[in-house]
């Protein structure tokens, strides 16, 4: 049901090369790792029991998202009316250092590792709304009319949010961002 | 939108090379003139680069992966289960129902570093207790600024907010009267207070305002909260462990079978942090 015919193995499994992503979305979303995982599991037990209902010309990229999204509102919702259980996991934000390889020098790892984790510290410090909408856009790449279904709300919202979500964020990351802007500073035509 | 948000959202689209015929045209033609345009489009550019050399932002743990492969991978097992066990099961927070072919190896990899732990190393399992209860005051902090946890009881009297909690949490919670500064002026104000969950016990959040600065405080049982670590501040029987996370300052401490944490954004040392309220009152001199 949610494999593609004649194979096996959990590779080739529809969806499953969107777990890193939803992983992300997640972790902006609860910025909590145990919440996260829980988040993204539900997610893929909630889309293989939808999958019969998925058109075959449908996203299922966004369908994932939007199913993720979904169900943390309704978390949120019921959280609202009962006592709360919050417990965050700060240190394991700062674990994984992504696509680097070992074949990466020490230093550039290091130097990369300290990037994402201040990005990702200054993510967090934004609003729930400029943090999904920074993270669907700038690192999962969707484009703004996937992201408005996911969001529902009009495409030019979401641009509107995004130019909002990236002025908050270059103040917060000044520091780290001039120091990018000087080395990969580009000459405008 | 305004005439500089337009520009401001081609620009990025222009960034993305999602921007094309007259509106291009349009905006390099704009770009030419306006020096502020310019500049923002190198700033967003800059900021662009920053996103793709930090991808991906945070990477999937490999359990995780395993175990939406053994659910992705088993769709017909989940459809015999019957109707009432599976909704149970597909509850979120339930996650380790979901873990069965992981259960009997984590259960052996707890029991290991439970054992290891209590009795190898304890001071290693109290500072991670620790640090867990600091995380946890940090989240709420951060959720409650956010709006995310209203507040459920409304009051600036500590004695209210006493009574209010009387019965709700699993210890004896008596809040002192805020301390005031010469003249009369309290050094901060109570604002109100709501349950929270820590370890799956009540908990009580309380709030208090000063100046601009919102400051909580989360209280918890010293069975499931543990205080240490941190630079510590003695004053009288007390001990303070002074953290920071996240560009906040986590004051916590243990007492009488209970234990809090203060969370504020005021920045400074330890020990300054304690003067901030505690500068002109008579008990200045026992923080050391």
């Amino acid at each position: 049901m949610f494999q593609k015919p004649n194979t096996s193995p959990a590779a080739d499994i529809v969806g499953v090369e969107h777990i890193g992503g939803l992983f992300s979305y997640a972790m902006v979303l609860t910025r909590n790792r145990n919440e996260a995982e829980d988040l993204v599991q539900e997610t893929y037990v909630r889309a293989i029991g939808a999958m019969e209902r998925l058109r075959p010309e449908s996203n299922v990229k966004s369908w994932l998202y939007t199913i993720l999204r979904n169900i943390w509102l309704n978390e949120l919702r019921q959280r609202r009316t009962a006592p709360q259980r919050v417990e965050m996991d700060v240190e394991g934000i700062s674990v994984g250092i992504g696509t680097k390889t070992l074949d990466d020098d020490p230093y550039t790892l290091y130097v990369s590792t300290l990037e994402r984790n201040r990005v990702r510290e200054a993510i967090q410090q934004l609003p729930a709304e400029s943090r999904e909408i920074i993270l669907l856009r700038e690192y999962e790449e969707l484009s703004y009319q996937e992201i408005a279904t996911i969001l529902n709300c009009p495409a030019g919202t979401v641009m509107s949010r995004l130019a909002r979500a990236r002025a908050k964020l270059r103040a917060l990351l000044s520091t780290t961002w001039q120091t990018t802007a000087q080395s990969g500073k580009e000459v405008i035509e | 939108m305004s005439a500089h948000d337009e520009h401001h959202a081609n620009i990025l689209l222009y960034l993305d090379n999602e921007l094309g015929g007259q509106e291009l045209e349009y905006l390099l033609a704009h770009l030419d003139e306006c020096a502020d345009c310019r500049r923002l489009l190198e700033e967003e550019r800059a900021l662009s680069n920053l996103f793709h050399s930090t991808r991906p932002l945070y990477t999937a743990p490999e359990p995780l992966r395993a175990r939406i492969a053994a659910i992705a991978g088993q769709p017909a097992a989940f459809g015999d289960k019957p109707e009432g066990k599976q909704n149970h099961l597909l509850r979120f927070g339930w996650r380790n129902a979901r873990r069965s072919g992981f259960r009997w190896m984590a259960l052996a990899a707890m029991i290991i570093v439970v054992v290891f732990g209590l009795t190898l190393v304890p001071t290693v399992v109290r500072h991670a207790e620790a640090a867990t209860f600091i995380d946890t005051a940090v989240a709420t902090h951060r959720s409650y600024e956010e709006k995310q946890l209203p507040l459920e009881f409304r009051s600036s009297s500590p004695e209210d907010l006493t009574a209010w909690f009387a019965g709700k949490v699993p210890f004896q919670f008596r809040l002192p009267s805020s301390q005031s500064l010469p003249g009369g002026h309290p050094a901060y104000a109570l604002t109100g207070a709501r349950l929270v969950k820590f370890r799956n016990e009540n908990a009580a959040l309380v709030t208090y305002q000063m100046k601009s600065e919102a400051i909580s405080l989360l209280v918890a049982s010293d069975k499931s909260a543990v205080a240490a670590g941190g630079d510590e501040i003695r004053s009288g029987s007390l001990t303070f462990h002074y953290n920071t996370r996240a560009e906040l300052n986590v004051i916590t401490w243990s007492t009488h079978g209970i234990t809090y944490a203060l969370v504020s954004s005021i920045h400074g040392s330890a020990q300054h942090s304690c003067m901030v309220c505690h500068q002109d009152m008579a008990d200045q001199g026992s923080f050391k």
